[in-house]
């Protein structure tokens, strides 16, 4: 019952906060290098100050959590430093259906930016890639099909996801560097 | 090592580290996980920026886009296949920007949230929800996204929700999926060896004997057979249908844009020249059905009246020149009381009309105003129908 109101309740989350997710990843919106590095570092001494027995449990819902209250709380700091800036909480409050042509231009940027890192990908990799997010196939079946075994399907995830992260940082920290430098912030 | 090596190394172990926590992870190995995270902020570091990766490619929609043998081809030729994306592009200091720092800190926060709420609910379910009926119950269940799922007797499913993707395993029976619509997650029926794919759409899915039947009430689907899958790479040719592998894949989402459509019923294959999209999908739209054989073959896509082929789902059925025998084992699936017609001429007679599926005796009624028969009933046996000697 108590797991059940649970799922309730992350499904209501999961409803409130979509609009900012989507926002989070279009090209724009995405983490620079020393923010992300910023959070990571709070989130480093909360695991520290952590008792390891019980982090052992759930580690990856337990960093996810740290990283979530630690953006939350700065999040709030920064609305009272920030007084001029009521629009993005208007843009957070907004609901699905309030798509506007920024957010969608956005969205195209993105995809435009994740295709571009797949290219650079090898074919395998990515048919790896598309086969687990597209079709939606478990790494057995992903072996299966492809032949490959599932130490190398692990193998070819890994250095894609690798090469990704590498890729996407480098487009994505040359365009926040431009913004800065247009509106000369911090 | 300097920095850069530091990260460069950090970023290889946390692709490692994400890849292996996606399976079962013994103690000992969170344990060594959590000591890894412990050793360097640059180690967290790098964990949230593959999460983020992770995030990327759970909303890419372009994977049928995607260019074959594509490794050595410039970069130009695939931002020429998307001309129109570009221009809509905005400018690099656009006004908003000067926010961008406060959304993007709450928005990390959002995300966050969300992968934890998914990966505590992926943890509650790591085995699945079983969804079982029995001969004559039907049941209707809600699932945490508000996706409905209307199961009818004898069936049994799985359900799996994961951070990135809805999962539902068809073991045997049939079952109508009003999927509530969420892009980023996709939502897959897995039946037999195929899989049928949706993003927000109504669809049923039965396992037959031998094939796995969709049917579409709602939305456009695409179907990609598993031929096509293992081609992402190959140039996007269609294969002709009869030479699948023997597993065919199945991917039904919901297309937004146009899809061929498909006229008149087919009663031979016309897969190849009715409705193949740019990806090699079979395209299908609402009253569309696709039936795919145990060798993997689909006999083509055909037009049908969804509310009729999916009446049982509101616990009707409906019967059109069906045999008196097809209708009675239908009845014994939705209900305790079974029939049994002795008479092997009066199983063979065809019949047509609508019925409520938990009222065999209207059904019974029904038959004796259109044969003389006769009509026992007993409480082990249920209801037992002979045909009169007279009818003859």
């Amino acid at each position: 019952m108590t797991d059940r109101d649970a799922r309730f309740r992350l499904a209501d989350w999961f409803l409130k906060w979509r609009q900012p997710l989507r926002k989070f990843l279009i090209g724009k919106g995405t983490v620079p290098t020393s923010d992300l590095d910023d959070v990571a570092q709070e989130v480093f001494l909360r695991l520290m100050r952590y008792d390891r027995t019980e982090l052992i449990e759930h580690p990856q819902a337990y960093l996810y959590k740290m990283a979530s209250n630690v953006a939350a709380e700065w999040a709030i700091r920064g609305r009272y430093q920030r007084s001029r800036e009521p629009d993005w909480v208007a843009a957070l409050a907004a609901d699905d259906h309030s798509d506007n042509v920024e957010d969608q231009a956005g969205q195209i940027e993105l995809q435009d930016e994740i295709e571009r890192a797949l290219v650079t990908l090898t074919p395998q990799q990515r048919q790896v890639l598309k086969l687990q997010f597209y079709s939606g196939l478990n790494r057995a079946e992903i072996a299966d099909r492809t032949g490959l075994t599932e130490r190398s399907v692990k193998r070819a995830l890994m250095k894609s996801y690798e090469r990704l992260r590498h890729r996407l940082d480098t487009e994505r920290f040359a365009k926040v560097s431009h913004a800065r430098v247009s509106h000369g912030r911090e | 090592m300097d920095a850069s090596d530091r990260r460069r190394r950090a970023a290889e172990e946390a692709a490692e580290w994400w890849v292996r926590l996606q399976e079962h992870v013994s103690s000992a190995e969170r344990e060594q996980y959590v000591d890894w995270l412990r050793e360097s902020p640059v180690h967290v570091a790098e964990m949230l920026r593959i999460v983020q990766v992770h995030g990327a490619l759970a909303q890419f929609e372009r994977w049928t886009k995607l260019p074959a043998e594509a490794s050595n081809e410039p970069e130009a030729k695939v931002v020429s296949l998307t001309p129109e994306d570009n221009s809509l592009t905005p400018p690099a200091n656009h006004p908003k920007h000067t926010t961008y720092r406060s959304l993007l800190v709450w928005a990390v926060a959002a995300s966050l949230v969300i992968i934890v709420g998914l990966s505590a609910l992926f943890a509650l379910s790591a085995r699945g929800q079983i969804i079982e009926t029995q001969r004559g119950e039907r049941r209707e269940v809600a699932l945490s996204d508000g996706s409905v799922v209307q199961v009818d007797p004898e069936t049994r499913l799985t359900v799996n929700y994961e951070s990135q993707s809805r999962r539902v395993t068809l073991e045997r029976g049939r079952a109508l999926f009003h999927v509530a619509k969420n892009p980023e997650r996709p939502f897959f029926v897995r039946a037999d060896g195929t899989t049928v794919r949706a993003v927000g759409t109504a669809f049923a899915v039965e396992q037959a004997s031998n094939s796995v039947v969709v049917t579409v009430a709602e939305g456009k689907v695409a179907v990609l057979t598993a031929h096509q899958s293992l081609r992402v790479d190959q140039p996007e040719t269609v294969a002709p249908s009869g030479t699948a592998s023997p597993k065919t894949l199945i991917t039904v989402h919901a297309a937004s844009t146009s899809a061929p459509q498909v006229t008149g019923r087919a009663s031979r294959p016309t897969v190849a020249e009715t409705s193949i999209g740019a990806a090699g999908e079979i395209l299908l739209t609402a009253n569309e059905q696709v039936t795919v054989g145990g060798s993997g073959t689909t006999e083509g896509v055909r037009e049908v009246d969804s509310r009729r082929e999916l009446a049982w789902a509101d616990g009707r059925l409906i019967f059109e020149n069906d045999s008196v025998e097809h209708a009675v084992h239908e009845f014994n699936r939705y209900n305790r009381i079974q029939l049994t017609v002795t008479d092997t001429a009066l199983a063979r007679r065809p019949i047509s009309g609508v019925f409520s599926a938990s009222d065999p005796d209207s059904f019974v009624a029904f038959l004796q105003t259109v044969a003389a028969v006769r009509v026992t009933r007993d409480a082990a046996a249920g209801i037992t129908i002979h045909e009169l000697e007279s009818s003859h």
